[in-house]
């Protein structure tokens, strides 16, 4: 576990979202490569992006729990342009974007990138993993292909 | 879900107006494109300015908002007021409910359009515009994350999984791209008239694999304007009032674009439910077919969700429909499908211009594209997550 960042400092540390006090939990969250997803602990359904209260049950006792992060591709593109981001190179090659449904949340999906496969590969129904890289400083949830 | 449908026939349309919708303006200011469409409004309808007591002026970028359309063109005594979000049925929907309501007797309403900096190079030139560029963003000190799932990429990833799904090449899409392009060519408004053919259409720049820039709407500069009022007062102004039969937005809970649940269930179903329960005709009895086409995914959508076809076959149903003279889908050989050539063609206009469409072909204004005797137009506006909408306008 890294120390705790202020409310202040976990702003200044994501210039390029912005963090409520709903999501606030899942943003310190990657500080510590974990990825955290709201779940009741009520009623036990999953929700993302966070939320203030549970969208089935209203509860606002939300856990932000840590998933494993394995899960399949459900949509896929290919970005030719798109915001400038620290290591992307549009010229290079398109840049995917995949969302992806988690396994073990009832359908949540979480979107980003596929890191280290060829393109043609990305496709929907993939397997992934979670893994971690840096963006702007903090560490950034990406996926991989997921062997076996 | 209301059944019910008070206002059935009992608001009007009895004004428009529209400025030219071009690339590039050159030199004339969002508000004054909208004063133009709106003072052509005015006059269209043949009413005094003192008469209007309602404006409602969409949240464009860079567009007046309602009070400041009020000032520009001198308007006193407005006893309703609103900057609704695109698209264009919820400005339609609060001025037909402000009138029935009592709130207000006349509505102006418009939308005017001006390229962004972040949609055209052009416009990132142009240092009249660059205050927009701060409102990209929300004023975050960095851009948002290239992975970010926002509502124009989802449609983007939401076609690579009706790809997926129904194993459908990119001619479908195409097709689409096609239909609004042919239909421009014969609307003098329209800013993109250049024909298009299928291989111009596969060869095009892709911008976000599935879809190329054919796939989505044309930034313009421009606007819309439209006079609403009863009826009764209507009947008085003209011989021929275009009323709207229903009209309705569409929304389902899990609407964040990444955790729509699928394809078979978003706003469109909603808004089809809701007007087919409030409405008395339906797409058998219409006359000319008004799809949005922000992206051309959304027009595959309505087409579908419509009941035009199953689902996945829109692409082989507009090749069904397809008049090859025309180079465009002719319903059954007789009904069009975006004749002003859409947001695709004629430009992004957040569903104004097939508003504006609806009403020139049932009042018999549409010049070489008119549908022969139009009395009833269906448009089904906005996309699949927060703005889908619907309405149907008939001839009285």
């Amino acid at each position: 576990m890294s120390e705790p960042v202020s409310d202040a400092e976990l702003v200044e540390r994501f210039p390029w979202v912005q963090i409520s006090h709903d999501s606030k939990h899942h943003f310190r969250g990657w500080l510590d490569e974990k990825l955290l997803i709201n779940r009741c602990a009520d009623c036990g359904n999953w929700h993302h992006p966070p939320k203030p209260v549970c969208p089935i049950c209203w509860s606002e006792n939300l856990v932000p729990t840590e998933v494993e992060g394995t899960g399949t591709v459900h949509l896929a593109m290919f970005l030719r342009q798109g915001a400038p981001a620290p290591g992307i190179d549009y010229a290079k090659g398109p840049h995917p974007v995949v969302a992806v449904d988690l396994d073990g949340t009832d359908g949540v999906r979480f979107s980003s990138t596929v890191i280290d496969l060829p393109i043609s590969e990305v496709v929907i129904g993939l397997p992934v993993e979670l893994d971690w890289v840096e963006r702007y400083g903090h560490p950034f949830p990406v996926f991989r292909k997921r062997e076996g | 879900m209301a059944r019910r449908n008070p206002m059935r026939d009992e608001i009007a349309i009895v004004g428009v107006g529209s400025t030219e919708f071009s690339r590039d303006a050159g030199g004339v200011s969002p508000a004054k494109l909208g004063a133009q469409a709106c003072i052509a409004a005015i006059q269209d309808a043949g009413i005094d300015k003192s008469e209007i007591d309602g404006v409602v002026g969409a949240l464009e970028p860079g567009a007046p908002r309602a009070n400041q359309m009020s000032a520009i063109l001198g308007l006193n005594d407005i006893t309703h007021h609103s900057s609704p979000m695109p698209v264009a049925v919820f400005a339609l929907v609060d001025a037909m409910t402000a009138i029935f309501s009592g709130q207000c007797d006349t509505v102006l309403l418009y939308y005017a359009f001006t390229r962004a900096p972040w949609n055209s190079r052009s416009a990132a030139q142009d240092p009249f515009r660059s205050y927009l560029g701060g409102m990209m963003g929300g004023g975050l000190k960095a851009p948002p994350m290239p992975e970010s799932i926002d509502p124009s990429a989802a449609y983007t990833a939401w076609a690579a999984r009706y790809i997926h799904d129904y194993d459908v090449p990119r001619e479908t899409f195409g097709r689409v791209a096609l239909n609004m392009r042919a239909n421009a060519a014969r609307n003098p408004k329209a800013a993109m008239k250049t024909p298009l053919t299928m291989e111009a259409y596969l060869e095009a720049r892709m911008i976000r694999d599935p879809l190329c820039m054919l796939d989505m709407d044309i930034p313009v500069d421009g606007a819309d304007a439209f006079i609403l009022t009863t009826t009764e007062k209507a009947k008085k102004l003209t011989k021929n009032p275009v009323v709207v039969h229903a009209a309705t937005a569409g929304m389902v809970g899990m609407n964040d674009e990444d955790q729509l649940p699928s394809l078979a269930r978003h706003g469109q179903h909603v808004v089809v439910e809701a007007l087919k329960e409030r409405s008395d005709v339906w797409i058998d009895d219409i006359d000319v077919f008004f799809p949005y086409d922000g992206f051309s995914i959304i027009t595959l959508g309505w087409i579908e969700n419509m009941g035009f076809a199953k689902p996945g076959q829109a692409g082989q149903w507009m090749i069904d429909n397809w008049d090859d003279e025309l180079g465009c889908v002719m319903i059954d050989g007789r009904v069009p499908m975006n004749p002003h050539g859409g947001s695709l063609s004629e430009g992004a206009s957040r569903g104004t211009g097939h508003l504006r469409e609806a009403v020139t072909q049932l009042r018999g204004d549409a010049g070489e594209r008119q549908v022969h005797d139009a009395k009833t137009a269906l448009i089904g506006c906005g996309g699949f997550f927060f703005n889908s909408q619907g309405a149907i306008l008939k001839r009285l």
